[in-house]
């Protein structure tokens, strides 16, 4: 049973074509990777995961969202750039997401002092957001959006920001941490869709890799652990 | 500390000391030599004998400037805050009173006056109108323009974790509005005691522009200068109250380049 559906998703702002007929299920415990170009909607059809299209955004098609019990929303969405708030410390910045999630402070409390272990923030619980180095401003940012508690995370390239070594590291890091099952303190998700116009990105974290194509975005190719070159071919499919 | 902030620091009280020092200076010699009728121009020295012999008087002038002028600040503060807060809470709302509230200030807030003591007699209530008026609109002006200027990104943020737009409000634009209405009462800060003073120009039994008014008319020019001295002083403790108290409600702003 998939936990999000979409079928025949298109997705128009006027005149701009973002999405035009995507197809894509995401299966309980899976990690998928969006991969596109630039511009070819993929933020867009996290966004329709999220529920968060601007009001202007033409549908059509199904989209099925996850939900909780209760009716709400069961999704947490991260934004490229971290969002922490200025006037926040990091601990108090981290429970902004389960805050806003309604999520009982005192359990909050005791899951970010774990996770803030686990994501390396440990110590740093008092920090200013501008006294932290990029990557630990993003991997703060995600600590923040998993306490929300949300079983299904939408990642927008969510170390996108970062230097290439630097990323590279937060990828290993994130691989190893397990969003998904694994260790079960943050992997309380049941499913993570990330986007990203990195390769490497996609390859390193996820299950399976969804590649978009240029600008209408469609399904270019839909794999369990692809090869390299396989996304590769589906990015540029010219001959070269 | 290095050696050469300690420098750049020692001189930018040495400096301006330095100046003032030099002017009085002046000031004194040009009286003294030129023979200035005391009646046109008193020299500095005049003036402090002056300020030390009427000290006694000027105890509840200075009280009830303050008290007009602390009053008004707060109550000015609170209007503009709440006022920011009406005018972007929707569009709508924008709509219907910022265009009004920027019409206003078309009108200079002195003119007001006489109108404010016909209907608020000659007591303090007038004056602290009057301050309040002066003060409200600087907070406003600053406060909308932080709240506008929130990131997007924050607002999304929020959104994306399931926020509705009054966690965004409570969570984003609020707080965002404390540095922006801080950096207006800085500038408001500045004016409340004018305010007060002016107010009392017109009517009022005590305050220092009372006591500037009494002195004109007994041809005390030192005794206006005290005035003078002391209202500047007063504007510059409103001042530094402000500073101090951007300093404790923003304390991640400290220690940032």
């Amino acid at each position: 049973m998939s936990v999000l559906a979409a079928h025949g998703l298109g997705v128009r702002f006027g005149d701009v074509v973002a999405l035009d007929g995507v197809d894509l299920e995401v299966a309980d415990g899976e990690f998928v990777a969006v991969v596109g170009p630039s511009g070819c909607g993929k933020s867009t059809l996290l966004r329709a995961f999220g529920g968060m299209l601007p009001p202007g955004a033409a549908v059509s098609g199904t989209l099925r969202l996850p939900t909780l019990p209760d009716g709400g929303r069961a999704t947490a969405w991260m934004p490229q750039r971290d969002g922490l708030l200025p006037w926040r410390r990091a601990w108090s910045n981290a429970l902004l997401g389960a805050r806003i999630a309604r999520v009982p402070r005192a359990d909050a409390e005791a899951r970010a002092a774990d996770l803030f272990e686990r994501f390396g923030l440990a110590g740093f619980e008092r920090a200013w957001p501008h006294e932290l180095s990029g990557g630990m401003r993003q991997r703060l940012a995600l600590l923040r959006t998993c306490l929300a508690g949300r079983p299904v995370l939408l990642l927008d390239e969510p170390f996108g920001a970062l230097d290439p070594i630097t990323r590279r590291r937060m990828n290993e890091w994130l691989a190893g941490v397990g969003l998904t099952g694994g260790a079960p303190a943050v992997g309380q998700q049941r499913a993570v869709v990330l986007v990203t116009h990195d390769v490497d990105e996609a390859l390193t974290l996820a299950d399976r890799v969804v590649v978009l194509s240029a600008r209408p975005g469609r399904v270019a190719l839909d794999a369990t652990a692809p090869t390299r070159d396989e996304i590769l071919t589906a990015l540029d499919p010219l001959p070269r | 500390m290095n050696q050469g902030v300690r420098r750049r620091t020692a001189g930018r009280v040495v400096a301006p000391l330095l100046t003032v020092a030099v002017v009085l200076g002046v000031w004194e010699a040009w009286v003294r030599l030129a023979g200035v009728p005391e009646f046109v121009l008193p020299a500095p020295s005049q003036v402090a004998r002056t300020a030390v012999e009427v000290a006694p008087l000027l105890g509840p002038h200075v009280a009830t400037t303050l008290t007009e002028a602390a009053a008004g600040l707060v109550v000015g503060t609170v209007a503009g805050l709440l006022l920011s807060i009406l005018v972007t809470a929707s569009r709508v709302t924008g709509d219907a009173v910022y265009p009004l509230v920027v019409l206003t200030q078309t009108v200079p807030v002195v003119v007001l006056a006489p109108l404010m003591i016909l209907w608020a007699g000659f007591g303090l209530l007038p004056k602290i109108v009057l301050v309040a008026l002066t003060v409200f609109f600087p907070v406003l002006v600053s406060a909308v323009g932080a709240m506008r200027a929130v990131d997007a990104e924050h607002a999304d943020m929020v959104a994306g974790l399931g926020g509705t737009r009054l966690d965004q409000f409570l969570l984003v634009r609020l707080p965002a509005s404390i540095p922006g209405a801080l950096a207006g009462l800085r500038v408001a800060a500045t004016y409340a005691v004018g305010a007060a003073v002016v107010a009392e120009y017109l009517a009022g039994q005590s305050g220092l522009g009372v006591f500037v008014q009494r002195s004109r008319k007994a041809y005390a020019v030192d005794q206006i200068f005290v005035g003078v001295v002391l209202i500047a002083l007063l504007s510059g403790l409103f001042f530094a109250l402000v500073a101090m108290l951007t300093r404790v409600a923003t304390p991640w702003q400290r220690g940032k380049p």
